[in-house]
């Protein structure tokens, strides 16, 4: 492909400081194509989520760059970079982050709010986004009110409402029992096979192995990235 | 590619998404309104009820003329120096008095029946006719004198004066005694709300009172319509054409001054009491900061996750300004009606026409909101300041 990765990340490093400084990440890089899904795996405390954060420039890596479809982040503005999110990417935390006052459509619209699109138009697309993640039913349900596989489903549905070049995800299951964690996945699989691009933070080896391709994380470090030989959905 | 990387927020969705936390949290957001109320309230009652007062003063004074003068015999020690008898054809014949009316005091008490000696303090004095027209009196009673009257043993009652002797209607034709004689009274006039003094008094025709009472006819007292662009002219003069020999024995006064007087202490209290809500509103405005950083703690989950769908440090800092200024906006219009009842209410009490100044209206609930979002700015920028990967991993949300 003659185009620039969709994420390109070099040799990442971030410190928190401390005594001593905490090295999260120490020297990263990381390629992710259109089209591909890939799971981030790692034990707890290697750095999973503050390289999810970087990667979605949400922080800022202390030494290295990031490359969002070729452009340097560190570049851009708030207004530019914030626009860079509200375009480009989006996002699922394992703590979903619903609105709880408002319905899942608003939910989903809220992921369209800060593009300027006009209500009648985001809620139009974000009735698409949930029938695109099964819940064309619960359209006007609170958060409350939905079970926790469904709150799930909300948010990824406000994820790719703005059909992003990319969506991180941040142990999207993590709050989620196997069968429903595996509905959760089976649904992004769905998603990337539409098309989207997809990064997984998770723990759980099992459900990495069922990805395309999987990275391994220790210590801040990338231990290995591996494509799978035969992908079984 | 980068152009279309660009953050928008449209205002009215600004404004929904303000509106929707306020929503959310019903009993916080009226609570922190009614600090905000209470303050503009006071300030909106006070301008109001001021307004209101000075309205009716303003109307009394409009009822009675800025341009009434009096002059009048000062006092040396107990006793009085009268003015010449000739005082009130000359003031009469100045270029800009219109009228001149004389009042004597004839020394007699009044009493009601001629053994009775109960009614003390109501005097008698004698009235030149023209004082009617003079000091635009109005009668709720019988009649005044005219030149067939003035003569005649007939008496008309101060409002005052009539009370503390109890004659409330002219039925039956009461009497007055004034040293021994009997007068009739055919007049009752109505309140002299800035002429206490002459509501005190019994009214004779100043003929009756040389007649009847042997009253020496050197007037007290003598009441001008002055043509108002020309009262500044003739003042100087009044005291020096009246008494030309005593000129330092004459006292000139314009009764309006009370009025205005009045108005203006009603100012100094006004002031004390803006103050008050002005106190109460700022009191406010610290409860509306405190919320709101409260809030932000609260909601770092959510700013952080705006924070990830596209929302800038400025959208953020915009959204809780705003959610503070309508907070405060909505207890400026709660205050504003709360302020207008108050003065409604009170103006009904005291008989005034309720006077509510637009400024005062507009202008409360322009500063509540104004208050709002200066108490806004604070955590507004605490909010925008917040790491966003820090605060979409707080778990919250
Ligand atoms: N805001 C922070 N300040 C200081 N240290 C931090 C901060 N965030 C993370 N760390 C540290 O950085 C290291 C990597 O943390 P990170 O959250 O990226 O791990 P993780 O792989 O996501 O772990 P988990 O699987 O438990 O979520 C850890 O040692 C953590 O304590
Ligand atoms: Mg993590």
């Amino acid at each position: 492909m003659s185009e620039a990765p969709v994420l390109h990340v070099e040799r990442v490093e971030r410190e928190y400081p401390g005594t001593p400084p905490i090295r999260a990440l120490a020297g990263v890089d990381l390629a992710i194509e259109a089209g591909e899904m890939l799971a981030v795996v790692g034990p707890s405390g290697s750095g999973k989520s503050t390289l999810l954060n970087i990667m979605g420039t949400l922080d800022r890596p202390t030494a290295g760059r990031v490359m969002i479809e070729g452009v340097d982040t560190s570049t851009l503005s708030d207004r530019r970079l914030s626009g860079l999110r509200s375009a480009r990417l989006g996002f699922v935390f394992q703590s979903f982050h619903l609105m709880e006052a408002v319905s899942a459509l608003d939910n989903v619209a809220t992921g369209l709010l800060y593009r300027g699109t006009s209500g009648r138009s985001r809620r139009a697309k974000a009735t698409e986004a949930l029938e695109k993640v099964g819940l064309g039913d619960r359209l006007s349900a609170r958060p409350t009110k939905l079970s926790g596989g469904q709150r799930q489903r909300v948010a990824i549905a406000r994820a790719i409402v703005a059909e992003p070049a990319l969506v991180l995800a941040d142990e999207p299951t993590g709050n989620l029992d196997t069968a429903t964690g595996d509905g959760i996945l089976e649904l992004l699989h769905d998603l990337n096979r539409q098309g989207a691009t997809i990064v997984v933070i998770t723990h759980d080896s099992a459900l990495a192995s069922r990805m395309p391709r999987t990275v391994e994380i220790r210590d801040g470090l990338i231990q290995s990235d591996q494509l799978q030989v035969a992908v079984t959905a | 590619m980068t152009t279309s990387w660009k953050s928008k927020l449209r205002l009215r969705d600004l404004i929904g998404t303000s509106l929707i936390s306020l929503r959310s949290r019903r009993g916080r957001t009226a609570l922190t309104a009614l600090g905000i109320a209470i303050g503009i309230a006071s300030m909106v009652a006070v301008v109001g009820i001021s307004a209101s007062s000075r309205a009716a003063l303003l109307t009394e004074l409009d009822a009675f003329g800025t341009n009434l003068l009096q002059v009048q015999a000062s006092s040396v020690g107990m006793t009085q120096e009268p003015l010449p008898i000739d005082a009130q054809p000359m003031l009469n014949r100045l270029a800009d008095v219109s009228s001149a009316s004389a009042v004597t005091t004839t020394g007699f008490e009044v009493h009601r029946t001629t053994h009775d000696a109960s009614v003390v303090g109501i005097t008698a004095v004698a009235v030149d006719p023209d004082l009617f027209e003079t000091m635009k009196m109005s009668l709720v009673a019988g009649r005044w004198f005219d030149d067939g009257t003035r003569s005649l043993p007939v008496a008309v009652l101060g409002d005052v004066a009539a009370e503390r002797i109890g004659i409330t209607d002219l039925r039956g034709g009461p009497t007055v005694t004034i040293a021994g004689r009997q007068f009739v009274v055919v007049g009752l006039l109505d309140e002299l709300p800035l002429h206490p003094d002459l509501a005190r008094n019994v009214m004779i025709g100043d003929e009756a009172a040389v007649a009847l009472l042997a009253t020496k006819p050197n007037p007290s007292a003598i009441y001008l319509r002055v043509d108002l662009e020309g009262i500044d002219r003739t003042r100087p003069l009044l005291a020096a054409t009246a008494n030309p020999d005593l000129p330092t024995r004459v006292e000139v006064s314009r009764p309006s001054d009370l009025i205005e007087a009045r108005a203006q202490v009603d100012q100094s209290l006004q002031r004390l009491l803006l103050a008050l809500g002005g106190v109460a509103l700022l009191v406010g405005g610290v409860g509306i900061a405190n919320v709101m950083v409260i809030s932000v703690l609260e909601r770092r989950g959510e700013i952080g996750l705006r924070r990830a769908l596209g929302a800038t440090r400025g959208h953020i800092r915009s959204q809780f300004v705003l959610e503070a200024g309508v907070l405060s906006g909505l207890g400026g219009l709660l205050g504003v009606a709360l302020g207008a009842l108050i003065t409604a209410i009170y103006a009904r009490r005291q008989e005034w026409v309720v006077e509510l100044p637009p400024l005062a209206l507009i202008g409360g609930v322009a500063a509540a909101l104004a208050i709002g979002m200066i108490a806004g700015l604070y955590p507004a920028a605490k909010a925008a300041r917040l790491d966003p990967a820090l605060a979409v991993s707080g778990g919250t949300g």
